[in-house]
Order: structure tokens, then sequence, then C-alpha cells
């Protein structure tokens, strides 16, 4: 019942986007203004299909190639958890049994980790609220605007997320995590007291800019942030679905066979 | 037959390869390595999580060799001019690769941020 709910409310999402974005905003081929230099109460335009190369692929931000991911500091059962991660990037990547819970599972990958997939995402704006479709696993997040958080949110995979635009910024702040997903690509971990801050500006007609802080008393005594840039995109947004079937007919035919020992 | 023979030549070592998979990265592979493969398609699958063509080559000696050569998601392909159409089985294509660091037949020939030489019965596929 859930599933049609949200399908339901995404087709609605889709039907209402041209006129959304036709009314809120202008032609995207033709500003009228730099983007970044919107009046005193204008809502910035962040419409397009955004396009980040990938990388970044952990969220220390002394080592964003993971290339040493036990070095960040964390509280013990981090620490142990990030041992047992078998991740895909960084220095400990690994294609053997491992047990990164999107390929494995085909779990959601969570809101931290959507920031490193070379996949398109698009914003679509609305009076009341703002939403971001994500072409990879077709997952999509509501950001209610100008309201507060509930008292006592449920742990959701996407979190609970209001936002509001300080200038040419949105700022979206997101809590209620469920602890399933992974922070980033090299396996570090997070708790249910994850807090994140996103400010999402466009830098220019062509480049959109997330400043991402992540607080996480539980798991990291220190707040860190990081920044991920993205260019617009004139391509279609596409169907990345994560199928169990066909990642794990991938994961036979392709990955396995690279994991056993050396031929001569 | 002499078409089908695989060319085991070392094109060139690369410097250490920054590209970015999907929802993986190149550990499996030999990434400093790029080697050439000449022989038939035997299947051509534009499907999530990787695009990924089995072709039907033989080894140096002459003996049949089926290699397995991953790709970008299609999403990704297509952005860089890719089809589904691209090629099919029974096409030619003479192709580069990553081979798998353990020596099996499996190869990395693109993702996110580029993909390496691919002819297909004499005409080049789109790089990006």
């Amino acid at each position: 019942m859930r599933i049609r709910e949200l399908r339901f409310g995404l087709l609605l999402v889709a039907m209402a986007t041209p006129f959304v974005l036709h009314a809120q905003t202008p032609a995207q081929s033709a500003p009228t203004r730099a983007p970044n230099s919107s009046p005193a109460g204008a809502v910035p335009d962040l419409s397009g299909n955004w396009l980040g190369k990938g990388g970044g692929v952990s969220w220390d931000p002394t080592d964003p190639g993971g290339k040493k991911p036990m070095e960040m500091a964390m509280v013990p059962w981090a620490r142990q958890k990030t041992e047992a991660a078998r991740p895909p990037f960084g220095a400990r990547a690994t294609f053997d049994n491992t047990n990164d819970p999107v390929q494995k599972y085909c779990d959601p990958p969570g809101v931290t980790r959507l920031f490193s997939y070379p996949y398109q995402f698009m914003f679509v704006q609305t009076p009341k609220a703002v939403y971001i479709l994500y072409e990879y696993t077709r997952v999509w997040r509501l950001i209610p605007l100008n309201q507060e958080h509930p008292k006592d949110p449920d742990v959701t995979w996407m979190g609970d997320s209001v936002g509001h635009y300080e200038g040419d910024t949105l700022v979206i702040d997101t809590i209620g995590f469920n602890d399933k997903t992974w922070l980033d690509m090299v396996g570090h971990p997070h708790s249910d007291a994850l807090h994140l801050v996103e400010r999402w500006r466009r830098l220019d007609q062509d480049t959109l800019e997330a400043e991402v802080t992540i607080s996480d008393p539980k798991t990291y005594p220190k707040t860190f942030s990081g920044k991920r840039t993205y260019k617009l995109s004139a391509a279609p947004m596409a169907e990345a679905l994560c199928s169990l079937t066909e990642m794990q007919a991938f994961q036979n035919d392709v990955m396995t066979p690279t994991t056993k020992p050396p031929q001569k | 037959m002499k078409k089908l023979l695989v060319l085991f030549a070392v094109l060139s070592l690369l410097a250490a390869s920054s590209t970015v998979s999907a929802h993986h990265g190149t550990a499996g592979y030999d990434m400093d390595k790029v080697i050439s493969i000449k022989g038939t398609v035997s299947s051509y699958s534009w499907a999530n999580p990787h695009v990924v063509i089995h072709i039907a080559a033989k080894n140096d000696k002459g003996q049949p060799q089926d290699w397995v050569v991953e790709l970008a998601a299609p999403s990704m392909m297509a952005r860089g001019g890719w089809t589904k159409n691209s090629m099919k089985p029974g096409d030619e294509v003479v192709m580069e690769t990553h081979p798998a660091k353990n020596g099996v037949t499996t190869g990395l020939s693109g993702t996110a941020n580029g993909v390496l030489k691919f002819v297909v019965n004499g005409q080049p596929l789109p790089a990006f």
C-alpha cells in the first residue's frame, strides 16, 4: 500500500512539474540575471538535471578519496564496523564477498551516499515544498518549506527534511535517519543521531554546489563538512533502478570471476 | 579465423585511473594495463547495473576464449552517445579493456567518465 502511495505521489509531482517550472522560474536557456544574484525575497532557480562526476567517496574532509578510511576520528563501535566493511571504493575496495548494503541487497543508498554517485538528479520547486528526484534507484525526497521537524520523527531511510531559502541558497535540514545505510562509499557507518544540513547554491548557470555539514555525536566526535559540485545536463533522467536480480546476475557474470585466485 | 584472434598486445601503461564506476570501484581490474581484443559479439546486454558484452575470441594459441566486458550503466553510456543498438550478436568487434587482475577473461572498458576504444564492423563507436 505504501509503495502505491509513493508511486502516486511521484506521479503527481511529475505531472505538475512543467507548470511549476514554468510558473516559478525563468527559461533555463535564457536567464535574465545571474542565478546567484537573486534579489531579496526571490526564490533561486535550481531547476534542471544535475550530474556529478562521482568521486568524493568518503566524507572524511581530510581524505575524500577514501585512501585512509580507518584514520577518520570515530568512536570504537564505528571503528569496528568500518574495519568489517567490504566496500566498493577506497583503499579497502573489494569485489569479493561485499557487505555493502546497496550492492548486496539493493538497499536504498541513503541521502549522504547519493551525493557521490555519477547519476543525475533534479529539483522540483513548488511554493510549499521542494522535491529532489534522483536517477539512481529512483528515490525521491520531500522537503517542506518553512516548517519545523516533527517533535519525534520516525526513523526512515531518507530521514525527515525541512527547508528554507536564504538568499540564493536552499538550506535543507534532515534528521530522523535509520542506521542501516553507510555514510559514504568506503563503509563509514552512522547512527540514528545523524543530522545533515545541506546548502544548495547555483554558482553559475551550469554549476550547482552542495555544501554539506554532517554531525553524528554517537559516531563521530566532531562535526565535519564537505562540498560537491554538479553540472547542468541536457540528458533526460534515465532509469537506474537497483534490481536485486539484475545486481546478482551482474555479480555472478562479471564481478565474482575476478575474485578467484590468480590464474597463470 | 585470423580476424578472431585475440590480440593480447599490451597497448600502454596508463597512470592510475581516477574513473569512477556507478556502484563499485575498479578493485578487480588492472587499471595500469590496456589490452586489445578482437572477436565476435555473442551478446550485448543494455541493462543495469552495467552494460555487459560477451565476446567470442581466440587466445594466442588459436583456442576459443570468451571475454566478458563491463561498461558503465546504460544511462551513462547513453550520455556518451551509445545506444542499445550500438552492437548486436554476430558483429565483429575490436576493442580495448582493462583486464582482471587475476587473469580471468573479464575486463572493464567503460565507466561514468569515459570509454575505451571500440570499433564495430569497422566503425568506431562514440568516445567520451
